[in-house]
């Protein structure tokens, strides 16, 4: 995280702020999400790497993905248990 | 016909008047009848009517003060008596740079505007906060 590129620093901090704001939603709920996502993000904070971040960027965009697609299923669910009744 | 006129003119006035009207639009059709039904406007009521294109005029205790509530109420300020206008956020309050960014977004949602990454980067200080809001012309 305190990488002396201030670009990456940026980015890291944008996908943060995104995914806080995907986890408003969370099913087990923001507080829960929120510290999770902080003891993430804060335990790779020794990477200096550039190429090694530039990865972590990319799993942590999957990451908000992953959430994006759960969301989607919540909902798909929800509206089929409206629908089917099961 | 008079008798049947005059009531569905008052009814017309009464309904098509809106409650504050300035002066000047006043229809000409006025009756001495109608008087005391009619709500008259006080120019205080439009003084407390502003255009919502018109900024805010935020003043500079209020956004401190709103910010200083706003990180009161965040749990992870550890501690609150180091909390005043010229708090550092990583030095006297001790957030790390991911728990600036919520304050950040904190912020934007207060004031509701939207900071820019470059611009919510240099934010590192209550202050540099305050100042910051009070060079938005659109922030509330």
């Amino acid at each position: 995280m305190t990488s002396t590129n201030p670009v990456l620093r940026q980015q890291v901090k944008r996908v943060y702020k995104e995914l806080l704001y995907m986890g408003r939603e969370y099913p087990q709920g923001y507080d829960f999400f929120k510290t999770r996502l902080h003891k993430a993000f804060i335990s790779q904070q020794h990477l200096s790497d550039e190429e090694e971040i530039k990865k972590r960027l990319q799993r942590a965009d999957f990451v908000r993905k992953e959430i994006e697609a759960l969301y989607y299923l919540k909902k798909y669910r929800s509206m089929r248990h409206r629908y089917d009744a099961f | 016909m008079f008798r049947t006129t005059l009531p569905r003119l008052a009814r017309h006035l009464v309904y098509s008047a809106p409650r504050y009207q300035a002066p000047i639009a006043r229809p000409i059709a006025r009756s001495s009848l109608f008087q005391s039904t009619r709500i008259t406007p006080t120019s205080t009521a439009f003084q407390a009517a502003r255009c919502y294109s018109a900024s805010a005029g935020l003043s500079h205790e209020e956004v401190q003060g709103r910010i200083m509530d706003l990180l009161k109420n965040f749990d992870k300020v550890q501690d609150v008596s180091k909390l005043n206008g010229e708090s550092h956020f990583h030095n006297d309050l001790g957030l790390d740079s991911l728990d600036t960014v919520e304050v950040v977004m904190a912020i934007e949602e207060e004031f509701s505007i939207e900071i820019p990454d470059k611009e919510a980067d240099a934010i590192h200080s209550i202050k540099q906060a305050v100042d910051y809001i009070l060079a938005q012309p659109d922030a509330h």
